[in-house]
């Protein structure tokens, strides 16, 4: 038993020591965001003099409102036709045994392997032939196109261990197959669509490569794009970017903490089962 | 399910459609784009040949990239998907508490959810070398500091251990779900037999959570060999070409050189490594599903 | 149970989407008049009245304007100004971007190979927009200054001479003059008995003395790259003669074999000690910062940071001298290393006529009055120093005023690859991984094959 409790207390040691080695850093640049930048040049681990919430409110006055209304338009969007065709999909290479399934879907999961930055060049001069450079379909089609693959991975694991019985019940009952997706695949399949939002919504709403490059208008950017442009050339004013890294990193945060739940149980269900 | 047979192709096209022409296409076109000394905003278009590869490949910057993704990807490997996998099965074990296991399996998540960007901003400020968080904190213990992203020894270790800081909690939270998909009969069958928790977790969590251990060594390969937002926004390849990767370099040669035909080359490249890679680990995990 | 469930998600997803584009729309307020103002283009377009590519007056006009100012005050006071002249023309529209200065190199030309080019952009002087004007994409304003001699007239001639090719294309104007000048603190000189240098013997004496009493002598930062091109630019000026170093600027001759080079790679070297440690770690206005915290004694500024120092520090007590002089140097020591930095005019623009009447204003006497008195920035119109009270400024501009010559900054008027090896390898010098005759050789290993590089990109195939 005292063996026991000392693998307890190493336990705990480590998990305490890695949750300092998180939370410190977090919490240096939240103190910085407070200060003015002399003080913070001086000592940056004392704490401010004056608390500087006028830090946050120029970030967020400077554009950031902006960038984070892009983003949640970019990412909303993004996030619907990533579920919507990512799930019709799954639904159909698992719920009928059409032929060349298997097939359909590894070229699917082969998109997995294949990066952002070697399609690139060639959707650069895609999207500019076709006059969609600079506008949120620049982005969004994209990012709808790359995520589709691993979304399909996670939901088809889950929509295979879906019963036979309750479609076979549902035809019975005169459902044709887009019914029986809308009104059973879908109901029962809520913790997966949730696990593979927050999975989606955490890529989409911090890509930077594809909106850095075909999103120029400071109208369209988004997040990412914007944070870049608080680090001047010749004056970064630091408190005033920290501020800003702060407000941007929190909606995720604080959506994931208030949906953890379900993303976890969602993610179960979707793993590989062992 | 008796439907047409046409039905349910027509699930599956508009996602395939989407794969195929925003995934595949362009990268095809990139092979064919690597012949080609392109610019993006001149007419020209030269067939080349192959002088793009060897300009690619004799460039002095080409080692250090290779050597440098190289390293990312080991120690990724090491540190997120080994360590990773170790502090999943802690979490998971008995020795932590139902309520704090939950805690602390999100907060290590936590730093997965901050964008690249914001975190590459971050620690330029907590690795500046004379107000920065880290020389502080060192001065506290009475250690010598460094110019952590100055040193061109230091640089891609600096940005590396950003990288292990944000993603390791990401591969753990992974692994607490597979092996919360492993069976309780199984580790009751385990105990009875009187085996203890190390091999416990060695004859059968892992085994049966292989799968996600793979998927998990393909997401981590393929990230290292994409590396691009993490230098980008700290040192762009700096101090010299100290900390250059080929992602950066992709980027650097399409934009600011304005060469499409070399950044397709490293485009192919990079292809090529990480579609092999991937089918390697696959071929080593090999079992019936997927 | 399973039906209402269904209804739910919908009525939640619909819930969501709908607050998130009403989100969407109320956080960006000129993204709303912005998409107004398209539509008004539009309309114009629909009417037929665009064909001919000059909009019939009374319509819409839509200026795009891409800037590298990104950073408060500049992009305020150039957001105003634009206000202004929209309610002064009120068929104009302005669509302003900006970017910070890393970000715009790239940014630009990533716009410039689009179908969206804008219709003014910021442009430095140098290869960096003549490489655009290789490909035939930017206004040539000669035609409207001989149209305008009053115009003419009102520019100072050396500055506009920056923005003129050899062949005589005046391509831009600019929007503010900048010139790079050691800065010194004077207290600290005082303190140790110390005179501002002017040859490079005695600011190694200076150097020699500040690090012996423990000061810092000259603070730098060059996490970023170009900021160590400041000095080697400046230093190639004092030890390449002019022809050598113009004919190895331009991407289709050079080779950068003079040994004038690595003696001026060796210079830099030689400061090295007596810079910040590591500079290669620290960003380059954090070398700022430590003088104006009067942590340094020396800081090689540019003039335009001067009101950036003013706002850290008011008390702060500094002059100004040249970069010392070398004795019997093979180069020019003459040129003043700085060049104005302005706006070009895109050629494929629709409404090049409306772009450069809105130049004349915005870059002329009457808005550079008030942005040297707002910003502290000097344009290149005559007499805009009435009212200025700031010594430093003054002084400032005399020294650009009384230049003979002036010297573009070195990594805008290099080939940008050749321009990129040549800050990486004075990136690698800088922390002594690298000799300065092994840099030369990576640079003119660049320089040769950039020669092939413009070569082949000229030869249009389409």
């Amino acid at each position: 038993m005292a063996k026991r409790s000392v693998c307890k207390f190493f336990a705990y040691a480590l998990c305490i020591l890695l949750s300092i080695i998180i939370l410190l850093p977090l919490g240096w640049i939240i103190l910085n965001s407070l200060k003015t930048n002399p003080e913070m040049f001086m000592d940056s681990l004392a704490l401010p003099e004056s608390v500087q919430f006028v830090n946050y409110v120029n970030a967020w006055n400077k554009g950031l409102y902006q960038y984070f209304g892009n983003s949640v338009f970019v990412s909303a969007v993004s996030l619907i036709m990533i579920l919507t065709l990512s799930s019709l999909l799954a639904y159909g290479i698992t719920r009928f045994r059409a032929k060349g399934s298997t097939l359909i879907f590894l070229i699917v999961l082969g998109g997995m392997a294949l990066s952002e930055q070697v399609a690139l060049v060639p959707l650069f001069k895609i999207l500019n032939a076709t006059g969609l450079y600079n506008t949120y379909a620049a982005v969004i089609l994209p990012y709808i196109a790359f995520r589709i693959p691993f979304t399909v991975f996670l939901m088809r694991s889950y929509f295979i261990s879906i019963p036979t019985e309750l479609e076979e019940a549902a035809i019975v009952d005169g459902y044709n197959s887009l019914q029986i997706f809308l009104k059973i695949i879908i109901p029962i399949s809520k913790p997966i669509f949730a696990a593979c939002a927050i999975v989606n919504l955490n890529f989409v709403w911090n890509e930077f490569l594809f909106a850095n490059v075909f999103l120029n208008d400071k109208t369209l950017q988004t997040i990412p794009i914007g944070l870049m442009t608080f680090k001047g050339d010749l004056r970064t004013d630091y408190t005033t970017t920290l501020a800003g890294l702060v407000i941007a990193s929190l909606p995720l945060i604080i959506l994931f903490f208030c949906m953890s739940k379900q993303f976890v149980k969602g993610l179960t269900a979707g793993a590989v089962k062992g | 399910m008796k439907t047409k047979k046409r039905t349910p192709y027509f699930y599956m096209l508009p996602g395939v459609l989407m794969v195929l022409l925003f995934v595949y296409i362009p990268v095809l076109t990139n092979i064919v784009y690597s012949f080609f000394r392109l610019s993006s905003y001149s007419a020209g278009q030269t067939f080349v040949g192959l002088d793009n590869y060897r300009r690619f490949f004799t460039d002095p910057v080409f080692p250090i990239m290779l050597k440098n993704n190289i390293l990312y990807c080991v120690i990724s490997l090491i540190v997120q998907v080994g360590f990773g996998t170790f502090l999943a099965l802690v979490l998971d074990s008995t020795l932590i508490k139902g309520k704090a296991k939950n805690f602390f399996r999100n907060l290590y998540y936590m730093p997965a959810l901050i964008s690249l960007t914001a975190v590459g901003l971050m620690f330029t400020f907590i690795y500046e070398p004379n107000i920065g968080f880290l020389n502080k904190v060192l001065e506290i213990f009475g250690l010598e500091g460094h110019s952590w992203l100055g040193d061109s020894k230091l640089a891609i270790f600096s940005i590396i251990a950003m990288s292990q800081w944000q993603f390791t909690g990401y591969i753990t939270l992974l692994m607490v779900v597979a092996f919360q998909n492993v069976s309780q009969d199984y580790i009751e069958a385990a105990k009875i037999d009187g085996a203890g928790p190390v091999k416990r977790a060695l004859t059968i969590m892992l085994p049966l959570a292989k799968e996600q251990l793979l998927v998990c060594t393909i997401i981590t390969v393929i990230g290292a060999f994409k590396l691009y937002t993490e230098v980008y926004a700290t040192t762009s390849g700096g101090p010299g070409n100290s900390s250059q990767v080929l992602g950066v370099f992709l980027y650097q040669q399409a934009f600011l050189h304005d060469d499409l035909g070399m950044a397709a080359v490293t485009g192919v490249f990079i292809f090529v490594v990480t579609v092999a890679l991937s089918i390697l680990q696959i071929r080593i995990t090999r079992s019936g599903e997927i | 149970m399973r039906k209402r469930s269904w209804k739910r998600l919908t009525a939640a997803v619909l819930a969501s989407v709908m607050a998130l584009s009403l989100a969407a729309c109320g956080g960006g307020g000129s993204g709303e008049t912005q998409a107004a103002a398209e539509g008004e283009t539009q309309a114009a377009g629909d009417t037929g009245a665009a064909d001919s590519g000059e909009a019939a007056s009374g319509d819409q006009i839509t200026i795009s304007f891409m800037h590298r100012f990104p950073d408060e005050p500049y992009n305020s006071f150039i957001n105003a100004k634009l206000a202004e002249y929209e309610e002064m023309h009120p068929e104009i529209k302005f669509d302003i971007n900006a970017t910070a200065n890393q970000e715009y190199k790239e940014k630009i030309k990533v716009v410039m190979g689009g179908n969206e080019k804008p219709d003014i952009f910021f442009s430095w002087v140098g290869d960096f927009t003549e490489r655009f004007i290789r490909e035939n994409l930017v206004l040539d304003l000669t035609p409207y200054l001989e149209e305008d001699p009053e115009w003419k007239d009102s520019l100072i001639e050396s500055q506009i001479a920056q923005y003129t090719t050899d062949d005589g294309m005046v391509y831009g104007i600019p929007f503010r003059l900048d010139c790079k000048l050691f800065f010194y603190n004077t207290r600290i000189f005082e303190e140790n008995g110390l005179e501002a240098p002017t040859t490079w013997d005695e600011l190694m004496d200076v150097c020699e003395k500040l690090k012996a009493a423990g000061i810092t002598p000259i603070s730098f930062g060059n996490q970023e790259t170009w900021s160590a091109s400041h000095y080697i630019g400046t230093l190639n000026q004092i030890f390449v003669p002019d022809d050598v170093r113009a004919k190895d600027y331009d991407p289709t001759s050079g080779e950068f074999t003079d040994p004038g080079y690595v003696e001026a790679l060796e210079y830099y070297q030689a400061l090295l000690p007596y810079m910040t440690e590591n500079p290669n770690g620290v960003q380059p206005d954090m070398g700022r910062t430590m003088f104006t915290m009067e942590q340094s004694a020396m800081y090689f500024a540019e003039l335009i940071e001067i009101p950036y120092m003013q706002a850290d520090n008011p008390n702060l007590e500094y002059g100004m001298f040249k970069f010392p002089e070398v004795e019997g140097a093979p180069g020019n020591q003459e040129i003043l290393t700085g060049a104005p930095e302005g706006f070009v005019i895109c050629s494929e623009t629709e409404h090049p006529e409306e772009c450069v009447e809105f130049l004349k204003w915005f870059l002329g006497p009457e808005v550079g009055k008030e942005q040297i008195q707002e910003i502290g920035w000097f344009n290149a119109a005559k007499g805009t120093t009435d009212g200025v009270t700031d010594q430093a400024l003054l002084d400032g501009y005399d020294t650009i005023m009384n230049a003979t010559a002036m010297g573009p900054w070195l990594d805008n008027a290099l080939y940008s690859t050749v321009c990129d090896e040549y800050l990486t390898a004075v990136s690698d010098l800088t922390n002594g991984d690298v000799t300065p005759e092994e840099a030369m050789a990576r640079i003119q290993a660049k320089a040769k094959e950039a020669q092939t590089l413009v070569a082949t990109g000229a030869t249009e195939e389409e």
